[in-house]
């Protein structure tokens, strides 16, 4: 019989491990305005500040569009406010849109159209109780672990992650797939040099391709910029961990994502599928990015290995951090919430992989991670470079 | 030299600072290295008076000239006359270590102190020892005051729409505030390059002969790639040079900067290679060397920036109805006195719109994709 | 873990690879019986941190998890700690095609 957990069941269909109330600018010139309401408003607000621009290139807007209302659409989203200033090119009411089609109370407030930014402060707090009210109506009731999309990352990565913590974590993705969830690892750059072992895995061969074109648009960037790859892969942390190359970092990488069949990947902040097995997501190495993209897909829950000690969480999904460093669990054991460091002393991969699962199931039954005691909540969008658009020959 | 004008205050109280410059705040800057130590940063800042944070979404998985850009801007940032001292946050693990992120402000003759999560284990205890070496240099300001004019600002101004109210009313504001600090041995630094691009031939003749390479590698950086603001690129190409540049007060560019470098002219104009996007270019401007901004915004974007005051400038009708408490000048009725008095008024002091609401956004413009 | 672990120290995930990881810090002159031969630590080896188990010319491939993860710089014996300055990537190499004038960028 496959494991339970209690959540909060949408509209959709789909269900939240959390109950938050979103508060989502839609732009950079709303940002400080949605993160100071979300403040003054308190729990269960969580504000999704970021950095893209007014006006930004057509494809660069595209995805800033389609990641903040894949946030809004997250299950653990109960109700959600979108901030604009109002001169956006991106619609605050079509995002409002977009994310009230999951059936969740959605407001818009503009900044110019409500008098400034006090008046702005002041209704965006009566607006978020509003909405606080609506979807605090909602309550646990029963779910099957086949509905959980498990968002899958690695950070601050040393020798350890790719022996311990991500073999224990890839254990704990099989275990989810083989109870029909959905498991979803990404990072990109951090195929190369893995990329065959991924292919290998691929259902069929459009998969296969689309996978391989992927890592080898990431690996181009490097020539794009004119540089080696080391200058950002591996970073000076990997190497004082001991990992050399990109693809002794990759090699170990790809195996937080377990050992099932690769069914698809998709672009950045796409929808994953529920039930549906190992699927991959283009996405960048860069953490804050790469969280935010699988958690704009659906992920409810992040499990992040870190082997220095990588802090950083989400302000949507709980994100559980596991380390297979001793030392790290030792210094920074307030950050970390599982230990998988117990490999070098015997502890099977199976049986720490059973403890994420356990960890997992607990965490979207409600138990609070470390980050989220913290309220340690990084947000970013990835932008779309103009070089990239001009290498890609796309038009702005 | 009258440079107040007529009606207007001709000088303010400024910090002096060890090289001769003057800062119009007196900040202490947490600057995380990494997106990663950002909320660190910002519960640091939190907990000491005078103290800032400058949270942004870079420090790691960046290449080349993209990685080298954000670090240049770091130092700019730390070296300008508004900072009396900087505590940089890193995590451990990333590329821009703040180690070395910090070696580097202190041989420039930053005060500068260094933590990182890793290095002190964890989130906790870094709050607690940032804020403790946070405090120290606030507790360190001297809390002196001299008296200082026009001739000891460097102005910045981005200008982040080309509205017609903006073109008409609001930048020929700006550049008479411009041609006036020019004019009295100050300096004006500006952004928008979308302007130089979109009319290479008249950015050309514009520039000191001096600064034409650094011009012509501005226009390299961006061949064949898309303006980030899209707006002000299609305007931009639509108006002529003058049109598009009227906030520059009609003065020769005597200096063409890389964003995050520190502008070394004496007086005069310089520009930055920034965007016209507010939060990316003020950063720009202020790692120049500007102590307080002019923003242009027909929008009425309503953010400041943690480390210079920000004066609001529209000419939009609409705009200033809708949001009398988040615009300074309205330039459909403001002289340039009343700008010069204003800006003159906030450098020594007064709050300006956004510090009196006190929120502020910062950003760090990308050159390269995340890796 | 997956692999096998010499003396409780020293991990070699796979059949095929010429490099182990340490699994502790690990002093110079630490000797190892892998399989029959001793390999003896010409210098400290951090945790974490991985060193030749068999003599590697410049530019032979190094093997690590049983899959290439660079190629040897130099000559490296066994026992030498392998990392950044004796072992580098062959991906991702921008710089390389910069340095070929970009033409087949």
């Amino acid at each position: 019989m496959a494991p339970t957990f209690t959540g909060y069941r949408r509209a959709d269909g789909r269900v939240g491990v959390r109950n938050h109330v979103a508060v989502i600018p839609t732009s950079v010139a709303a940002s400080s305005v949605a993160d100071a309401i979300a403040s003054a408003a308190g729990s269960p607000a969580r504000a999704t500040p970021h950095q893209m621009g007014t006006s930004q290139p057509r494809p660069a807007r595209e995805q800033t569009e389609r990641v903040l209302a894949g946030v809004g659409r997250n299950p653990n989203v109960g109700a959600a406010l979108v901030v604009e200033l109002g001169t956006e090119d991106v619609d605050a009411e079509s995002l409002a849109d977009e994310i009230a089609e999951t059936g969740k109370a959605v407001e818009t407030l503009s900044i110019r159209e409500v008098g400034g930014t006090r008046a702005a402060l002041a209704r965006g707090e009566e607006l978020v109780a509003d909405l606080a009210d609506e979807a605090g109506r909602a309550r646990r009731e029963e779910a099957d672990a086949s509905e959980l999309v498990f968002g899958v990352e690695c950070g601050g990565s040393d020798a350890t992650s790719g022996i311990a913590a991500n073999p224990a974590v890839g254990n704990a993705c099989d275990r989810l797939i083989d109870d029909g969830g959905t498991a979803s690892f990404s990072e990109t750059p951090e195929f190369i040099g893995a990329e065959h072992i991924l292919a290998e895995r691929c259902v069929d061969d459009g998969v296969r391709e689309r996978l391989l074109d992927r890592v080898s648009t990431r690996e181009s960037m490097a020539e794009l910029m004119g540089v080696d790859l080391r200058g950002a892969q591996p970073t000076p942390g990997n190497q004082e961990g001991g990992l050399t190359t990109i693809e002794e970092k990759s090699l170990g990488a790809i195996s937080k994502g377990g050992t099932r069949p690769v069914r698809g990947i998709v672009d950045y902040a796409e929808q994953l599928p529920v039930g549906g097995g190992l699927v991959l997501m283009d996405t960048p190495g860069y953490d804050v990015e790469s969280v935010v993209g699988k958690v704009a897909g659906g992920a409810q829950i992040v499990a992040f290995t870190t082997g220095r000690g990588s802090t950083t969480g989400n302000p949507i999904a709980p994100v559980i951090k596991v380390t297979g460093n001793p030392k790290t669990w030792a210094r920074m054991a307030n950050n970390v919430d599982v230990n998988a460091s117990t490999v070098f002393g015997g502890e099977s991969i199976a049986a720490v992989g059973e403890r994420v699962y356990e960890a997992l199931l607990a965490v979207a039954d409600g138990r609070r991670t470390e980050a989220e005691r913290r309220r340690l909540e990084e947000f970013a969008v990835n932008e779309i470079q103009p070089n990239e658009l001009a290498d890609a020959g796309a038009d702005a | 030299m009258s440079v107040g004008g007529s009606t207007g205050i001709h000088s303010f109280s400024g910090v002096p600072r060890a090289e001769g410059t003057i800062g119009v705040r007196d900040r202490v800057l947490v600057l995380p290295s990494v997106i990663c130590s950002h909320v660190v940063a910002d519960r640091i800042a939190a907990r000491v008076d005078g103290a800032v944070s400058a949270p942004h979404d870079h420090g790691c998985a960046q290449l080349g000239a993209d990685n080298e850009q954000t670090r240049r801007a770091f130092l700019g940032l730390a070296r300008n006359p508004n900072v009396a001292g900087v505590v940089v946050v890193g995590l451990g693990c990333e590329e821009l270590q703040s180690d070395s992120v910090a070696a580097e402000m202190e041989s420039a003759g930053v005060e500068v102190r260094e933590l990182a999560i890793q290095g002190v284990g964890g989130t906790d205890a870094c709050v607690e020892a940032g804020a403790s070496v946070a405090t120290e240099l606030a507790d360190g300001r001297e809390d002196r005051r001299d008296s200082a004019d026009l001739s000891d600002l460097t102005v910045g101004v981005v200008c982040s729409d080309l509205a017609d109210s903006t073109v008409d009313r609001a930048d020929p504001l700006a550049g008479e505030v411009v041609r006036r600090v020019v004019e009295a041995g100050g300096r004006a630094v500006v952004a928008g390059s979308e302007r130089l691009v979109a009319h290479p031939d008249a950015a050309r003749e514009a520039t000191a002969p001096s600064a034409v390479s650094d011009l012509e590698a501005l226009f390299e950086r961006h061949r064949g790639a898309p303006a980030k603001v899209t707006r002000v690129a299609r305007r931009a190409s639509e108006l002529g040079f003058a049109d598009a540049t009227v906030a520059w007060g009609g003065r020769r560019i005597e200096e063409v900067l890389a964003y995050g470098d520190r502008a070394s002219i004496d007086s005069g104009l310089a520009v930055v290679d920034a965007p016209s996007e507010f939060a990316e270019a003020a950063t720009g401007l202020v790692a120049a060397g500007a102590q307080i901004v002019l923003h242009v915004t027909a929008d009425g974007i309503p953010a400041g920036h943690p480390l210079a005051p920000v004066v609001k400038v529209s000419a939009d009708p609409g705009t200033v109805a809708a949001l009398p408490d988040d615009v300074d000048l309205d330039a459909s009725a403001a002289s340039v006195d009343d700008a010069l008095s204003r800006l003159l008024a906030v450098a020594g002091g007064e709050p300006s719109c956004a510090e009196e609401h006190g929120l502020s956004e910062f950003a760090i413009t990308r050159v390269g994709p995340s890796m | 873990m997956k692999g096998r672990v010499f003396d409780e120290a020293a991990l070699v995930m796979s059949e095929r690879d010429n490099v182990a990881t340490a699994v502790d810090d690990l002093d110079e002159g630490r000797e190892f019986d892998v399989d029959g031969s001793t390999v003896r630590l010409a210098e400290a080896v951090p945790f974490g941190h991985k060193f030749a188990l068999a003599p590697l010319d410049a530019g032979d491939e190094v093997y690590k998890y049983g899959e290439v993860i660079g190629r040897a710089m130099a000559a490296i014996e066994p026992g030498e700690w392998v990392h950044t300055h004796n072992c580098e990537s062959t991906r991702g190499r921008g710089d390389l095609a910069a340095a070929e004038g970009g033409a087949d960028a």
